[in-house]
């Protein structure tokens, strides 16, 4: 196994460059099979669109620092924004897997699915709102 | 956004001929499939052959479209790549989505 240069991105805020980076990160997970590197893309764009829409919420101006480590075990990422952050408890208190009534035609969701699939995508992860930066950590294997 | 679309007898097949489905396009996705279901369209196939990523904003889409035909019309989704499979494995949407192998299938359920 070799670990592969660090990447990084500055990226504006908002979805065309979230879709972007996340199109970049995922060249980096060519040791996932094909649909953990579906999963994982999607985990990514989750949190990068959670970021241009919640943390600033639309606003323009915002950028979002992308940094990822593809390592010999694991891929770790780590993202960093200015903006409002989520909530204090939000984070946590998300569930670990999307969960509904399926017989339910109105339990269906619509959104609110994206911070549980990040946790459940990811291996760990944490989220750390200090001194006016927000910061995502969070680190995938590539064999589970 | 580009849709395919085509009439099969009282059915509506309508064909995304985008590579992703996600939070860039989900608003414009959904309204036009909105559109079609007031115009009067109760017969839906989706062809997603096309489409190798979605994330949460294009499933809720999806889901939106569903809800919104409710009881009274049908939506029917093939062409689904592993990709797209599997974010509906892991979010549990397969059980609520009707999907198919092929786009004949899923005019013909």
């Amino acid at each position: 196994m070799t670990v592969t240069e660090p990447l990084r991105l500055v990226v504006p805020a908002t979805l065309v460059d979230a879709r972007a980076a996340t199109e970049k990160l995922m060249h980096l997970c060519d040791r996932f099979d094909a649909e953990d590197r579906a999963l994982y893309g999607t985990a990514v764009m989750e949190w990068l669109v959670n970021v241009v829409k919640h943390s600033y919420r639309d606003a323009q101006g915002g950028h979002i620092t992308i940094c990822a480590v593809a390592g010999a075990e694991a891929i770790e990422l780590i993202v960093e924004d200015t903006g409002r952050g989520i909530p204090p408890g939000k984070f946590e208190a998300a569930p670990a897997e999307v969960l509904f009534d399926s017989e339910d035609l109105a339990a269906v969701p619509e959104s609110g699915m994206g911070l549980a699939i990040i946790k459940s995508v990811m291996d760990t992860v944490r989220y750390i709102s200090d001194r006016g930066v927000n910061r995502l950590i969070a680190v995938r294997r590539w064999q589970r | 956004m580009l849709l395919e679309e085509i009439s099969e007898g009282d059915c509506l097949v309508v064909g995304l001929q985008e590579t992703r489905l996600d939070a860039v396009i989900a608003t414009s996705f959904r309204d036009a499939l909105v559109e079609r279901i007031d115009q009067g369209h109760r017969n839906i196939v989706l062809d997603l052959s096309q489409v190798g990523f979605m994330d949460s904003s294009g499933l809720g889409a999806v889901v939106y479209v569903m809800k919104h035909l409710g009881h009274k019309g049908r939506l029917h989704i093939c062409g689904l790549t592993p990709a797209v499979m599997a974010v509906l494995k892991l979010t549990r949407m397969d059980r609520v989505l009707k999907t198919f192998e092929s786009r004949q299938a899923a005019i013909a359920a």
